[in-house]
């Protein structure tokens, strides 16, 4: 059990907690009456522990309207990110010729270090910027395609500000003009209908944790035409079908799989719930004054909301919270007191982008706990914005 | 962070300004929000004596845990030694980070400043 203090969790899009339902399933696969074994033996127990992997491979392709055969399994959306940019760029191109990929600037950045790993092997990469509302323009993201232009990688829902990309025009242009796009669906996977087929896409990674699955438990799935232009990066036991090397972890992708399930039933209302959650939140923040909204008012995701309050610096207004679990910034950068490279690429300056704060509300927050959030923001805003000269 | 900055950053007391009365007011001021720590100092003086300390400052929270702690050091202080130590003596007693010391080099600067000013 945790040891720390009550704290009102909004955090979600940093990380979910693993559903209870989720847990029971995945304790089927732990200790010795378990289904622990090795599903690559070919025993008896091996095979049970096959069935139970094949089975969620079948509930994550059906969540995606993908092909059961078209997801591996991976550790999560990280390696998903690295496994397509790296392998596609390393292996779809012939040896010498000219290779280019399109990104955008407000990328994770799983995504964009990749991409400057690839700029040092000689791969041209274009950042396309983000338009004021965090949206990134398809057509500009199409204008930056070119003649050796071998991928296309842009995240669905940004990780900052919630803001959704309209992947399925970009995926439309992609598909026309027969370049591979790659989407981090890290946000979006169980929170918003995804259909590969419909969006056009040619890779799209996954993580369970931001999907109330366990961490380190991921997916990548590839389109059928890609695969063989796809390189694997680690090698071994040639598990996943030679593209992921590596003893499958079982209770980890019956947790996803498990996800998956509960998200393909329930993800509809319970979206609907956290954008009525989110209004209310932004409705008790808009009182607080000159608070400002990062992105797009309704383009984005159902719990998220990244707010700047003027005035206050935000690492100070991180600390005055200690009640609630939030963040400046994303959780893999909170660390630097450097301001968030997302709004700064969509042109909020460095005070301003620094006092922002993101909410990201889930499955278990409560309309209570929303209000006890705006309460404590506002009571500590006007407190730091009174000390301040 | 230590307990030191979380009791003197959720009690900033000290924290304001200086209403007009007895005893003349001096004001000292140091950085910028756009270099992400500001603070100004205000003391009132009597003679050679430090009455009252007041601050406001827009910064980390070891900058205002390191300007309440002061604030509250400074009444009765003399012209010749207006305040404690140096900031690696501040960063000591609060258990600030050494790579927060700029920040402390910045609260220092507004006390010089005010100190300054009452010369």
């Amino acid at each position: 059990m945790s040891t720390h203090a009550p704290v009102i969790y909004l955090d979600y899009a940093a990380s979910t907690p693993v559903d209870p339902r989720v847990v029971e399933r995945m304790l089927g696969c732990l200790g010795p009456d378990g289904v622990f074994a090795n599903p690559s033996s070919t025993h008896a127990p091996g095979r049970e522990a096959r069935a139970l992997v094949e089975q969620a491979r079948q509930s994550a392709a059906r969540l995606f309207n993908a092909g059961a055969g078209d997801v591996y399994w991976t550790s999560g959306a990280t390696e998903s990110n690295n496994l397509a940019i790296l392998g596609w760029a390393r292996g779809s191109a012939a040896p010498g010729a000219a290779r280019h990929v399109v990104t955008t600037r407000i990328e994770h950045k799983a995504v964009l270090d990749p991409c400057k790993r690839l700029e040092k092997e000689g791969v041209a990469v274009t950042y396309v910027e983000p338009e004021p509302d965090g949206r990134v323009d398809p057509a500009r993201v199409v204008a930056a395609i070119r003649p050796d232009t071998l991928l296309v990688s842009v995240m669905h829902a940004n990780n900052e500000t919630g803001v959704i990309n309209d992947v399925g025009a970009i995926g439309a242009s992609c598909r026309a003009r027969g370049v591979p796009l790659h989407v981090d669906a890290a946000q979006t996977a169980g929170r918003l209908p995804i259909d590969v087929q419909r969006l056009n896409l040619d890779f799209m990674s996954v993580s369970a944790h931001k999907m109330y699955g366990p961490k380190g438990a991921g997916l990548l799935y590839v389109h059928p035409a890609r695969r063989p232009g796809l390189l694997p990066l680690q090698f071994g036991g040639g598990q996943e079908r030679g593209l992921r090397s590596g003893t499958l972890p079982v209770h980890q992708i019956v947790g996803l799989g498990a996800a998956c399930e509960i998200a393909f039933a329930e993800a509809a209302g319970e979206a609907a719930r956290l954008t009525a959650l989110r209004e209310r939140l932004w409705q008790g923040l808009q009182s607080i004054e000159g608070a400002l909204l990062n992105g797009h008012p309704t383009e984005r995701l159902p719990g998220t909301l990244n707010v700047a309050f003027p005035g206050v610096e935000g690492e100070s207004l991180l600390f005055a919270l200690p009640g609630l679990a939030i963040s400046s910034g994303s959780a893999c950068s909170s660390d630097s007191d450097e301001p968030s490279y997302v709004l700064r690429a969509l042109g909020r300056d460095v005070q301003t982008a620094q006092s922002s704060l993101r909410f990201s509300l889930g499955r278990f927050t409560s309309a209570a706990e929303v209000d006890a959030a705006v309460t404590a923001v506002a009571r500590e805003v006007a407190r730091l914005r009174a000390a301040a000269p | 962070m230590s307990a030191a900055v979380r009791e003197h950053f959720d009690a900033l007391r000290a924290a304001g300004r200086l209403a007009p009365g007895a005893g003349r007011i001096v004001t000292g001021e140091a950085g910028s929000r756009e270099e992400g720590t500001q603070v100004r100092f205000q003391w009132r003086v009597a003679g050679d004596r430090i009455l009252e300390a007041r601050y406001l400052a827009y910064g980390c929270p070891y900058t205002l845990a390191a300007c309440e702690w002061l604030a509250r050091q400074l009444p009765g202080r003399t012209r010749a030694a207006p305040w404690p130590g140096a900031p690696e003596d501040w960063a000591r007693v609060l258990d600030i980070p050494l790579e927060r010391l700029g920040r402390l080099l910045v609260v220092e600067d507004a006390l010089r400043a005010a100190a300054a000013a009452w010369a």
